[in-house]
């Protein structure tokens, strides 16, 4: 058995800043795992533009956001090994993982970080009725078999869901000569960011459909066709409306759902809202010593957000490795206030902190001209004005240390307040 | 036609008047009856045929009504050559014994057969076994407690479950003995009768009843009180008001058993061929001399015929159509692991009027752990007509919640349809054909039919001796396969032994079921080569957790591509036409790895 100071387990953007971070903290004996042979996680697949805004006021491609991580990965003493796949995890934080050169790996670790990233939905959490033929895919996996390995899914293709990564696939997938008959989405509004539907679909003359859905997927060996319908208000589809829309593929951009295996086999709290673990400002989470950050605690839009949590998780296993945390006598539970559906992280450990707490939240609703309030025991310590928030987008707002210390009670909450003109 | 019994036609043209289809015509051949004619729906079809088969003396029903104005569909199959660098052999020109159809009854009889001097052959036109009724049903070793005494079905079912035990071990495939409970509810009788009457007929008459009918098949059932049964599956419904619990009853791993079957046959001598379809049936003198199929001829004096629900087909193919197969589909949900432990046992709430079609599903597991529920039980035209409606899913999650009051929707991982292949007398058709000697039909082989495969095929093999056949013992027959390891179930110090014999074993390929490039390999290289992504899957469950194939779904390919010497693009998914990729311009930038 190793041991081990922090253990990383997922080496894409979150658990790469994570690792940096600790080591940069000082905590030298730092080991990075990835089941894959590269790191970077999803980036190296993602050969689009759109990556970096924040963290390095460019925008870079994926996989050139990723590379700038490697490149400091590879100046600090950070043990990484890829092709190494974690088994499990338990409450002792004992690690087994595997890989072909060195067999079964057993890790003790002082403290874990979680970074597994995210997985998509498939068609069966969706519940699209149909065959089962071959040519149903999703659009992460479509990401990857086009870009990284140089195969072609498909010729003639309709998308469900207007995620993100839908919308950017039925560009690549255009751009390669694919036939992109539409991307349907079930609500009325698109899924993903406002640039994509721009530049990834108008810009190229893909129809989006909203209000629609797929009610039937046709065809025995390989995909031969769907069944498109209307949505009603309750999003039932409308029998009427139902038409047939041949194609040798469906690409699926339904959601993501944090990959939280491991972190319940470690006895890990998840959040009903999130699917990812419950954490505090440093980024732990109920489980002392065990730490997440990135895709695997929530599905952030950006993967500057994703970088700037992983940070903090290294520094705040820093932290508590070196003794360095003061704990709250009860710890602040941050609460969703209007118009707010989650927020990450959801509770306040400790004080005395060096630097601002940011805390990203989704709304449930769009609205323009809003302030975003931030109160404590029916006080106001903080106000933010946006100009529109969007279920899509997350807000981002910060909090100062001092202004945190100042609460008293064991609440904070968030709204999202209509502003008067 | 010699209708030497016409007042069994009349008395069942009469009853068709009166069902007002005077039109359909009647006839009898030996103790078959044939129908002929045309209806407006295909409901109707099955009520004609059912129907016939109520009548004393008609042995089976040959039911050619058709639907007005529908053609029925003739599956064009574009069947493209593939050559891999271990698969396809080449088809023998002759053999003793031919065996159409590599389901789970195909196979058991083609292991069966391996047991003695004979050259054997087993046909099976999927680019795997067991990819008809064999790898999509409920999995259930059923005891026979469900059937109707004095039927076939029951009686084989009776003599096979015990067997099971001792053919999993030889063959090293997945069994769990968990035990059926049988659940009266405070809604077990529905409708008019008054709700005391209802518990008192549930908690005191039935369950005797039940334990009875448990013990004529050989187990040994016992009453579980409302306390105990609360106690043994805490999350069932509170309105269960006793139990009887089944113990004989079991799970096993429908597709890896037929795999292993036909391995185990293969390993003794036995032929499979695959993506080979039997299109013809050679008959000379009322004797069966062979079969045509896409790939070739065989000479063969005795042809076995298991072709599942396809059994009437190539029964006509030999003239000796004595039967018809109408498809039942049977819809399944497949849950999360994550919810493995919320139940522990077989349950199945009894609910009286019972459907005579169906053993009433259940609220089941798999022995890989996941939850399962179903099946429905659905009439259907299309022998391949494998669709699930969004209608179906719901209808299967709403009769089965009555179980599970609090079971979450959002769990569902998968879901599937298998076609039963009855006939309209509703049990086993197991029989020489009468006017072709050599030629056995083993159809109508719809559930318990996984369960019963050992005794049918025990059967099998006393028509082929009393057809003439001769059988001759082998002195090397070896019962004993063992499986590919599978390495998320070795222990640490197995596991570490493992990757020391083949590094490929410390590479994970799916990370849902942490299945490893070892694990496929071998599977690929196996004693039937697994030549698609789903024959890897069935083998080794790669694709088949939570994000079914998402990740592993290319890395897979490229390993076929690569131990079959084929491209990504001739990789296929199941078979025919389901290739993952097309052919395109896209520049090769990776391909190094897999
Ligand atoms: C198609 C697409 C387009 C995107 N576009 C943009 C964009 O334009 N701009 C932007 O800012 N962001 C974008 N993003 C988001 C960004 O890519 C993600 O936010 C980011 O990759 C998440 O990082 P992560 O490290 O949390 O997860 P991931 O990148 O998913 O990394 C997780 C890593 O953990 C490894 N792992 C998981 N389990 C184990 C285990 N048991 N053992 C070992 N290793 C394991 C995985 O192999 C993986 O490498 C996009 C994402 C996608 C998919
Ligand atoms: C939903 C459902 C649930 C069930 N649950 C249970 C259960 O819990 N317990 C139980 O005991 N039983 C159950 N059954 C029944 C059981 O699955 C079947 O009885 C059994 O699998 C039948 O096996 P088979 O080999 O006869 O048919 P199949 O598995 O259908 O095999 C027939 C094979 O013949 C091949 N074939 C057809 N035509 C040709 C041709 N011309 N040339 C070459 N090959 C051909 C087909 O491709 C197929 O592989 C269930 C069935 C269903 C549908």
């Amino acid at each position: 058995m190793h041991e081990v100071d922090v253990v990383v387990i997922g080496g894409g953007p979150a658990g790469m800043a994570a690792a940096i971070s600790a080591y940069e903290s000082g905590i030298e004996d730092v080991w990075l795992l990835e089941r894959d042979y590269w790191v970077g996680g999803i980036l190296p697949q993602c050969i689009h533009d759109g990556f970096g805004n924040f963290v390095f006021g460019e925008m870079l491609t994926g996989s050139e956001y990723a590379q700038r991580y490697i490149n400091k990965l590879r100046e600090t003493g950070v043990k990484v090994r890829p092709n190494t796949m974690v088994l499990k995890i338990d409450q002792n934080r004992e690690i087994t993982a595997v890989n072909p050169s060195d067999g079964l790996i057993e890790v003790k670790a002082k403290t874990i970080i979680l970074s597994m990233g995210c997985r998509e939905r498939t068609r069966y959490q969706v519940l699209i009725p149909g065959s089962r033929p071959a040519g149903i895919y999703t659009a992460g996996v479509i990401q990857r078999y086009i870009n990284i390995e140089g195969l072609m899914p498909g010729k003639k293709v309709v998308i469900l869901g207007s995620g993100d990564v839908g919308m950017i696939m039925a560009r690549r997938l255009t751009l390669e000569g694919a036939k992109v008959k539409g991307v349907y989405e079930i609500t009325k509004t698109p899924g993903g960011l406002t640039r994509n539907v721009v530049q990834c679909l108008e810009d190229y003359n893909i129809p989006l459909h909203l209000s629609h859905t797929i009610t039937n997927i046709t065809g025995r060996y390989r995909v031969e066709g769907v069944t498109v319908a209307e949505v009603d208000s309750e999003l039932r589809p409308i029998k009427e409306t139902e038409r047939y829309v041949p194609c040798d593929t469906v690409v699926l951009s339904v959601g993501l759902i944090p990959e939280n295996e491991l972190s319940k086999m470690a006895g890990v709290e998840i959040e009903e809202k999130t699917k990812g673990p419950t954490v505090d400002e440093q980024m732990q989470t109920s489980v002392p010593g065990i730490f997440a950050c990135g895709n695997v605690v929530n599905v952030y839009d950006l993967v500057d957000d994703v970088s700037e949590s992983a940070e903090r998780a290294g520094k705040g296993v820093a932290a508590s490795i070196g003794g360095k945390l003061e704990r709250r006598k009860t710890p602040i539970r941050v609460k969703t206030g209007r118009n707010v559906n989650y927020i990450v992280p959801q509770i306040i450990r400790n004080k005395n902190l060096n630097e601002s707490t940011r805390f990203y939240f989704r709304v449930k609703e769009t609205e323009k001209s809003v302030g975003v309030v931030v109160s404590a025991n029916g006080d106001k310590l903080l106000e933010k004005r946006e100009r529109i928030v969007r279920p899509p987008e997350m807000v981002r707002i910060n909090v100062p240390p001092d202004t945190l210390d100042k609460i008293k009670g064991d609440e904070l909450t968030i709204d999202v307040e209509e502003r008067k003109k | 036609m010699n209708d030497k019994n016409p007042r069994v036609i009349k008395k069942i043209q009469k009853t068709f008047a009166k069902m007002s289809f005077p039109n359909i015509e009647v006839s009898l051949e030996g103790d078959v009856v044939h129908l002929e004619g045309s209806v407006d729906s295909w409901d109707d079809v099955v009520r004609l045929g059912y129907q016939a088969g109520k009548f004393k003396g008609v042995g089976e029903i040959v039911n050619n009504v058709k639907v007005k104005g529908i053609v029925p569909k003739k599956e064009a199959r574009q069947k493209k050559k593939l050559t891999t660098k271990i698969y396809p052999p080449k088809l023998p020109k002759k053999a003793d014994v031919v065996v159409v159809g590599g389901g789970v009854v195909g196979c058991c009889i083609a292991r069966e057969l391996s047991r003695y001097n004979l050259e054997v052959v087993l046909l099976e036109k999927e680019w795997d076994v067991g990819m008809g009724a064999s790898k999509a049903n409920s999995a259930q070793v059923h005891t026979g407690i469900g059937e109707d005494s004095g039927t076939l079905k029951k009686e084989l079912c009776a003599k096979s479950w015990p067997m099971y035990e001792k053919l999993t071990e030889e063959l090293d495939v997945p069994y769990l003995r968990n035990g059926l409970l049988v659940v009266m509810t405070k809604d077990t009788f529905s409708g008019k009768m008054p709700s005391f009457v209802g518990n008192f007929l549930s908690k005191y008459l039935i369950p005797p009843f039940v334990v009875r009918k448990g013990k004529i098949v050989g187990d040994k059932p016992r009453v579980v009180k409302r306390k105990e049964l609360l106690e043994m599956e805490p999350n069932l419904t509170p309105r269960a008001l006793v139990g009887v619990f089944h113990p004989g009853y079991a799970l096993v791993c429908p597709f890896r058993l037929t795999i292993a079957l036909a391995e185990n046959a293969v390993q003794n001598g036995a032929k499979v061929f695959l993506d080979t379809e039997v299109t013809g049936v050679l008959v000379e003198d009322k004797k069966v001399k062979g079969v045509v199929t896409n790939r070739g001829m065989i000479e063969a004096s005795f042809v076995i015929n298991a072709a599942g629900v396809f059994s009437d087909d190539v029964a006509a193919m030999a003239g000796a159509k004595e039967f018809t197969i109408h498809p039942r589909k049977g819809v399944i949900l497949l849950f999360d692991k994550e919810m493995e432990s919320y139940i522990t046992h077989q349950v199945s709430l009894l609910k009286f009027p019972r459907d005579p079609h169906t053993k009433g599903g259940a609220v089941l597991m798999t022995v890989d752990g996941n939850i399962n529920w179903g099946p429905s039980a659905v009439e259907i035209p299309d022998k391949n007509g494998r669709e699930v409606s969004k209608e179906e899913i719901d209808w299967v999650f709403e009769k089965y919640s009555s179980a599970l009051p609090n079971f979450p929707k959002s769990s569902i991982i998968k879901f599937f349809s298998g076609i039963r292949a009855p006939t309209y007398k509703e049990d086993f058709y197991i029989k020489p054909a009468k006017n072709v000697r050599g030629f056995v039909n083993v159809a109508g082989i719809q559930s318990p039919g996984l369960t019963a495969a050992p005794a049918i095929a025990e059967l099998a093999l006393d028509i082929l001796r009393e057809q003439g056949l001769e059988m001759e013992e082998k002195e090397d027959f070896n019962p004993v396969r063992e499986g590919i390891p599978i390495f998320e179930k070795l222990s640490s110090e197995k596991k570490r032994e493992q990757i020391e014999q083949n590094p490929l074993y410390g590479k994970i390929v799916c990370r849902c079921e942490h299945v490893t490039e070892g694990e496929i390999v071998d599977a690929i290289h196996s004693p039937l080569p697994a030549v698609t992504v789903d024959a890897v899957k069935y083998r080794t469950r790669a694709g088949s957790g939570r994000c079914q194939a998402g990740f592993c779904g290319p890395r897979v390919a490229r390993i076929l591509a690569r131990e079959l010497g084929i491209s990504e693009e001739e990789v296929m998914q199941k078979g025919d036409g389901s290739n993952l990729f097309m052919k395109s311009k896209v520049r090769k930038r990776g391909g190094k790895h897999a």
